[in-house]
């Protein structure tokens, strides 16, 4: 008996071979999904990681001999960190160093320097009250007979060695001699300053009680000053007329707006804006009263936030509010647009721990919407203001510190603290800030975010603008909804025409025809997109403006031509249709479709004309109130449409023409008409078909790029509008990817944005596979 | 149990007994459907060859014949489900009431609606049982929800599937058995009252025991319809017929009643092919 073993080796190594080869074929293209879905989520991660402070370096300083530390930095590295004293010298410490001791020489090399900052004599044995910050590197220190000197910090690299060291030095920008700021000379309980190329402010409170503004404004004096180093500068001296009741008040905190147009002055619980404009006036602008909790509440203090359109009042029971100008119909006004108070405050806040938790400063960070405060106890909490973010609670120092300084890039803190224990004894801690994408949180994506200069909350998609103080506006929801938008509109225009030819074609069609027709019609889907979309934003999009009228009579003329046709030919006399080629039915409809564009297009003018007074575009402006944008959803419904009719036919063609034979029988046997076949027994059995054909063209309208990329204009707006543009999700990656930074929150969100499109096309596919499944179940026959 | 319709009582049917009709001289009353010289083309090929006959009334006629003697073209062209083919071409006359069912002035789904046919294929609509039934009373614009649930139940007696599906009517017909989904398309057939029932070889695709209970249930239908079945079983002819008509290459060879027709068959091949010399 022969043996049951394969006769043919060659035959069972290809078998197991193909067998192997198509598992590892679909087993790669699951793993590659799993991978993309993966890296996705893995770029888009950190953005929603909350903030992480640690404590890096703790160098103790021996205080004794130079008293109080006022002011405190950091380079943008991070490497070098300073400390200014009362005594007025200024120490710089090695952070990076293995082992970083307090050494009065510093060369390079060395782990810090001390030197002092009064170089003139002018500051002779004098003692620093005040270290006043600004937004830029430049401090103003004050001193206990008001004398006032600006230095600047700074810091530069040199790679001797071949090894990169940061070499500190003071710049005095304004000389070394001490500046004279109030014409009486006498000592200022409060200044503040600003300062960009030309002009200097200061705004200061006397110890006579005497609110002063001065200006430094610089000379044009080409000649002299050639070498561009030593600039004249005039001042200008000016007494700002106090408020009421001021006389016997205090005022306790003053701040200026980097661009020098505004001065925040806070007396009690009260800010008083006066603009700085003016170089000849000061006057009141605004004044703000926030509304406290109750009447123990008062206001401890008060922070510029970058940009300087905001700011921000801290007040007893540890609760921040923001404030900024918005359009009113009495003009522009300080309104409080949110407030942050961190969670355990609340609980604690109806005993007597309100005094614990007055916020005693406000830091804000120099290039973002993040500020840090301080309570009495040391307690740390770190906000965002537009995406009101609650990004970190704690406690860095177990008392409040002397100093506390945000590095330069916001990575960093820098913070001066006295020994616990040992009075004499000070330590400078450093600690580093995981913090890149604090704007970043689920409801500034989704939900309305109230950004500074808007009149209210809304949901606004603006990655980039011209300015350094331009704060990124991250909402998904604008492009999300232009997605949709984009998809209905392409499904409004392709469904209908895509199904009624499927059931045309599949139907009704010879098949000699439809041999023909169906391979034509397919091939439309291998047209680049691209293609269409310049035809779109470049052909239909003018041609569309200038005969809009046209266009809406197509809409009318060319089914009413098309089922004109179609009557007639059924009168026609059997004898002469039985005469004529079978296939001339539809191509007699060419012409007609021709001259029904035709007639549109040149009854166009006449109706601009007799009802439009002229322009339809001007008429939907002016009269209608209706914004008409050249690349709108017209046309992308237009453009996308015929992009997605080819998916849609085909499917849904294939699924009518194999409805079998025997059912469409079986109904017209009957006594059913081709008619109530066609809509009883035959859409009915090819349903789950058809669905999986428009739901498929869904899909493919929602991940289409190039065609709204080019027709649409890819202005991010919330309108249903059919004469208004958007941006999709797909346009938006394309267009903002090449420009973002590697890494930013921009970039991330980008990810974010290709996620949610990920998402959509995935809830629509698995929708429609669902409903397939249980149409399947119901309707598909044998 | 059937119910008994006013149909059943009409003179046609009380002549069911063994009483043998003379099939070439039939009284009007007699003749369900008249077929006239009836000459069918495919295109150029030629199926059918001048066939006359007369269908009686209130009888099981059986048309019997090896595979493409034309004997499923001729049961198509009684109500014209050969319009649907690609180049059919028809002369001749079918008559049915006296009138051509091919003049140019018939509406076809009326005629289709007097002729119900039932296919070798069980073929439900993939609807539930009851919107099968209904599906030829609601094409004709009945929605009465009584008159449609009635119908229902006396079509599903009369197919002998009450009892079967009567705790499930809305449910899906592709679930039941083959032989149930015939006995249903034969009771949504049934539920329009057509005068005349064409089978198409109804029982090719099921199981014996379904066969069985066709057949039983096509000796009932005759109570109250013409049956013209088309059957490759000539077994099942002999069972369920009253005249039968054996055709050949698209020629009517011979027809005569049943018994006649398997026992003394007047023409050689008709004797051939009864006896299993060819088919």
């Amino acid at each position: 008996m022969a043996t049951l073993i394969s006769s043919n080796r060659s035959r069972g190594i290809k078998n197991s071979l193909a067998k192997w080869l198509i598992t590892l074929g679909g087993i790669s293209v699951l793993f590659t999904l799993v991978l993309i879905f993966m890296y996705l989520l893995y770029v888009v991660k950190p953005i929603f990681e909350s903030a992480k402070i640690e404590q890096t370096v703790n160098i103790s300083i021996d205080s004794t001999s130079n008293g109080e530390v006022l002011g405190s930095g950091i380079d943008e590295l991070k490497e070098l960190a300073y400390q200014i004293t009362a005594a007025g010298n200024i120490d710089f410490y090695h952070l990076k160093a293995s082992d970083p001791k307090a050494e009065n020489q510093f060369s390079v090399g060395d782990n810090s320097l001390s030197t002092s900052l009064f170089v003139s004599d002018d500051f002779n044995q004098e003692q620093v009250v005040k270290v006043v910050n600004s937004f830029s590197e430049n401090k103003l220190l004050h001193t206990a007979k008001g004398k006032t000197l600006l230095i600047q910090p700074s810091f530069y690299a040199t790679y001797a060695n071949d090894t990169r060291e940061i070499i500190p030095q003071v710049n005095y920008p304004l000389g070394q001699e001490s500046l004279i700021i109030d014409e009486q000379q006498i000592p200022l309980s409060q200044l503040a300053f600003a300062m960009d190329d030309e002009r200097i402010v200061f705004v200061g409170f006397t110890k006579d009680k005497r609110l002063i503004k001065t200006s430094f404004i610089a000379e044009d004096d080409f000649s002299s000053s050639s070498d561009g180093d030593d600039v004249e500068y005039e001042t200008i001296f000016q007494k700002v007329e106090l408020f009421d009741g001021l006389s016997e008040g205090v005022i306790d905190e003053i701040k200026v707006t980097p661009d020098l147009s505004l001065a925040f002055i806070r007396s009690a619980s009260i800010v008083y804006v006066y603009s700085l404009n003016d170089d000849e006036d000061v006057s009141l602008k605004a004044t703000i009263r926030p509304t406290l909790d109750n009447d123990n509440t008062y206001l401890t203090s008060m922070g510029l936030l970058s940009g300087s359109s905001s700011v921000l009042l801290g007040d007893s029971s540890g609760r921040v509010s923001q404030w900024f100008e918005v359009a009113t119909d009495e003009g522009r006004q300080f309104k409080q647009i949110r407030s942050f108070k961190s969670d355990d405050d609340q609980n604690s806040s109806n005993n007597n721990s309100q005094t614990s938790n007055a916020i005693t400063a406000i830091y804000t960070e120099q290039y973002r919407k993040s500020f840090y405060t301080m309570t009495q106890s040391g307690m740390v909490n770190a906000f965002y203001t537009t995406s009101a973010a609650h990004l970190w609670q704690g406690q860095l120092t177990s008392t409040q510190p002397e100093t506390f300084t945000i590095a330069p890039r916001a990575n960093g803190l820098i913070v001066i603290v006295n020994d616990a224990l040992d009075t004499t004894k000070k330590s400078l801690q450093a600690f580093s800030v995981h913090n890149e994408h604090p704007e970043v949180t689920w409801q500034a994506l989704w939900q309305e975010v109230w950004y500074e200069g808007y009149p209210e909350p809304d949901y606004v998609w603006q990655s980039t603008s011209g300015s350094d103080d331009f704060e990124g506006k991250f909402s998904l929801v604008p492009i999300s909804f232009g997605t949709i938008k984009a998809a209905l509109y392409a499904m409004l225009f392709a469904v209908p025409i895509a199904l009624t030819a499927a059931i045309y074609t599949a139907y009704f069609m010879t098949p000699g025809m439809r041999k023909k027709v169906k391979p034509t019609i397919e091939m439309m889907e291998a047209l680049p997109t691209v293609i269409l979309g310049f035809l779109a934003g470049l052909w239909l999009a003018p041609l569309m403006e200038e005969y809009l009228p046209a266009i809406f009579l197509l809409f009318i003329f060319l089914p009413l031509a098309t089922l004109i046709t179609a009557f007639s030919w059924h009168k026609l006399p059997n004898q002469l249709k039985d005469k004529l080629p079978e296939t001339l039915a539809p191509i007699l409809l060419i012409p007609v479709i021709i001259l029904a564009t035709y007639a549109a297009f040149s009854l166009s003018p006449l109706l601009e004309d007799s009802l439009f007074n002229g322009d339809m575009r001007q008429f939907l402006t002016n009269d209608l109130g209706i914004n008409f944008d050249q690349r709108n959803a017209l046309v992308v419904g237009i453009a996308m449409g015929f992009a997605v009719i080819p998916t849609i036919f085909s499917m849904a063609e294939d699924a009518i023409f194999s409805v079998p034979g025997h059912l469409t029988s079986g109904s017209l046997a009957l006594g059913a008409t081709q008619w109530q076949t066609l809509i009883g027994v035959v859409l009915l059995t090819a349903s789950p078909g058809i669905f999986s054909a428009v739901m498929m063209g869904l899909g493919r309208a929602v991940g289409e790029t190039m065609i709204v990329l080019m027709a649409t204009g890819n202005t991010p707006i919330l309108d249903w509008s059919i004469f208004q543009g958007m941006r999709t999700l797909a346009a938006n990656i394309a267009v903002e990817m090449p420009e973002s930074e590697v890494g930013s929150s921009h970039y991330r969100i980008l990810f974010l944005a290709a996620f949610v499109l990920f998402i959509f096309t995935f809830i629509f596919n698995t929708v429609a596979e669902f409903v397939r499944q249980r149409l399947r179940e119901k309707y598909s026959s044998m | 149990m059937i119910s008994i319709s006013p149909k059943a009582l009409a003179p046609g049917s009380d002549t069911s007994f063994e009483k043998k009709l003379d099939l070439t001289n039939l009284t009007p009353e007699q003749v369900a459907l008249d077929i006239n010289q009836l000459n069918l083309f495919y295109g150029k090929k030629q199926a059918l060859n001048n066939i006359t006959m007369s269908i009686p009334k209130g009888q099981v006629t059986a048309f019997i014949g090896p595979s493409g003697c034309g004997k499923s073209t001729l049961l198509r062209s009684i109500n014209r489900m050969n319009d649907l083919v690609d180049n059919c071409h028809i002369t001749g006359e079918i008559n049915l009431h006296g009138n051509n069912i091919y003049d140019k002035h018939v509406d076809v789904a009326e005629l289709r609606r007097k002729v119900g046919m039932v296919f070798q294929r069980p073929n439900p609509f993939p609807k539930t049982i009851y919107e099968n039934v209904v599906y030829g009373l609601r094409i004709m614009g009945e929605n009465n929800r009584r008159k449609l649930d009635e119908a229902a139940e006396q079509s599903l007696r009369s197919a002998a599937l009450w009892n079967e599906v009567k705790d499930r009517l809305h449910e899906s017909a592709l679930g039941l058995s083959g032989g149930q989904q015939q006995r249903l398309v034969i009771a949504r057939a049934i539920a329009i009252q057509p005068e005349v029932l064409l089978l198409d070889e109804p029982t090719s695709a099921l199981d014996p025991i379904s066969t069985l209970t066709i057949e039983e249930l096509i000796n009932d239908l005759k109570k109250q319809f013409t049956v013209v079945i088309v059957t490759h079983n000539m077994q099942q002819a002999a069972r369920v017929s009253d005249q039968t008509a054996f055709m050949y290459m698209g020629d009517l060879i011979e027809y005569s009643d049943t018994n006649t027709l398997f026992t003394t068959p007047l023409k050689k091949k008709t004797e051939d092919y009864i006896t299993g010399r060819y088919g």
